[in-house]
């Protein structure tokens, strides 16, 4: 995953976070979708490929939380994100006909998991279709680690795996973890979420922070589906709360695809997550349940608003 | 003096000095440590707080080299070989829990502040 991750592991020895190190690797050797021998390169590749079990439970969560956030989320953007350059650092701005040419590749609805004969799982790609995991995969390796860690008697550990946080437990003694929030229009934190409750995640998606400049215009990371542009709803960032690191990682994406008003519904409907929400407009969105666990920086200019459900 | 009168004055003296230097470190304010960490390895320990000149150091390994610049209360990285400078970019790291990280090179830079959150969600 190429990114910096750090892992705070109590009552943990040097070959239980070389363990876990190793569990890294082995998720991103099978995800990845440049690495040779990945199962995710050969399914794109080839149009479909046989798949180890951790992988076809992450490819259908994520195809049921773009199911939930009616496409909002979609793994088979891939063609599109490597259209403008995201994937090799290579940023333009396409044509028109270029994107448009692409779009009926993107279509979650289309991606098939079966299973063989032996029991193993097959998935299947229309042609021309690729797909890439890369919006869930820290959230859910994060997951993974946790349970393996506690599996293994560890009962409070903190892994930050490239800005996403999951938690195994509370800090040793039953205080919360403190975790800043980026403030993605200065240098500072929006604020501070106290993890009052044991084995939460903590995802924050936006433009912010992977974009590229072109005109005068900024174009981010997160594609929105549905138009093969860069996500332009109104927000700066989103950050999700929840024991699952996978439906952060994938709700804090769609929801900044999907905007204010779709988000908040969502939201209400699901009556799951938490989240904290940045508007272009200078407001900072607090879901309800959020309230008691999230302290405002001082220094943080956006106005805050309390949604309720 | 008298013995007894001695014993009495030195007792009373070190008992002020005990709470005139416990005094003084209850009201240190903390800035941080500073670890710069060379493929997980700790390679240097930095008290920000008591750095009184600004001072440069390099960090070498067979990766590359990292120009590590140190001023009252703050680090940062000033010049690096690696490719794409990130490192650089990143500025002055003072009291946040985000470190400053030279992936290509393995080298963290990072506080350890008691007071300071315990991670940053980005």
């Amino acid at each position: 995953m190429d990114t910096f991750m750090s892992f705070t592991a109590y009552g943990a020895d040097e070959k239980l976070l070389q363990e876990a190190e190793e569990i890294v690797r082995g998720i991103e050797d099978r995800l990845s979708v440049t690495k040779e021998g990945s199962e995710i390169r050969r399914l794109n590749e080839t149009g479909q490929a046989d798949i180890s079990e951790e992988t076809a439970i992450l490819l259908f969560s994520t195809l049921l939380y773009a199911d939930m956030t009616r496409g909002a989320l979609d793994p088979s953007i891939y063609p599109v994100t490597k259209l403008w350059g995201f994937t090799t650092g290579e940023y333009r701005v396409p044509a028109r006909g270029e994107i448009e040419a692409l779009l009926p590749l993107v279509d979650y609805t289309k991606i098939q998991i079966t299973e063989n004969e032996a029991g193993t799982s097959k998935a299947m790609l229309p042609e021309g279709a690729m797909i890439d995991l890369g919006a869930v995969a820290k959230g859910f390796t994060g997951v993974v680690l946790r349970d393996y860690l506690r599996q293994k008697g560890v009962q409070s550990a903190l892994l930050d795996l490239g800005g996403n946080i999951q938690a195994v437990g509370k800090k040793p003694g039953g205080a919360p973890f403190q975790i800043a929030v980026k403030d993605p229009g200065r240098d500072g934190y929006l604020g501070v979420l106290s993890l009052d409750l044991p084995d939460l995640a903590v995802v924050t998606s936006g433009a912010y922070e992977r974009y590229f400049e072109e005109g005068g215009v900024r174009y981010g990371h997160i594609m929105d589906p549905k138009s093969g542009r860069p996500a332009a709803s109104g927000l700066l960032s989103v950050t999700v709360i929840h024991n699952d690191g996978v439906l952060c990682d994938a709700m804090s994406t769609a929801l900044f695809v999907m905007g204010e008003e779709r988000a908040i519904e969502l939201w209400r409907k699901l009556n799951s997550f938490e989240f904290l929400i940045v508007t272009e407009d200078g407001r900072l969105l607090v879901s309800e349940g959020n309230e008691g666990r999230f302290t405002k920086d001082s220094g943080c200019a956006y106005k805050a608003e309390i949604v309720h459900r | 003096m008298k013995t007894r009168t001695w014993i009495i004055l030195i007792v009373a003296f070190t008992l002020t000095a005990l709470a005139a230097s416990a005094w003084i470190l209850m009201s240190k304010k903390s800035s941080g440590v500073a670890q710069v960490l060379a493929d997980g390895e700790l390679v240097r320990t930095i008290d920000l707080a008591s750095v009184k000149e600004a001072y440069t150091f390099e960090v070498t390994t067979e990766k590359g080299t990292n120009v590590i610049l140190v001023e009252p209360g703050r680090i940062c990285v000033k010049d690096a070989d690696c490719k794409d400078h990130s490192c650089v970019k990143m500025g002055w790291l003072q009291d946040q829990a985000t470190p400053i990280v030279c992936l290509p090179h393995k080298l963290v830079i990072r506080i350890v502040d008691a007071d300071g959150p315990d991670a940053v969600v980005q």
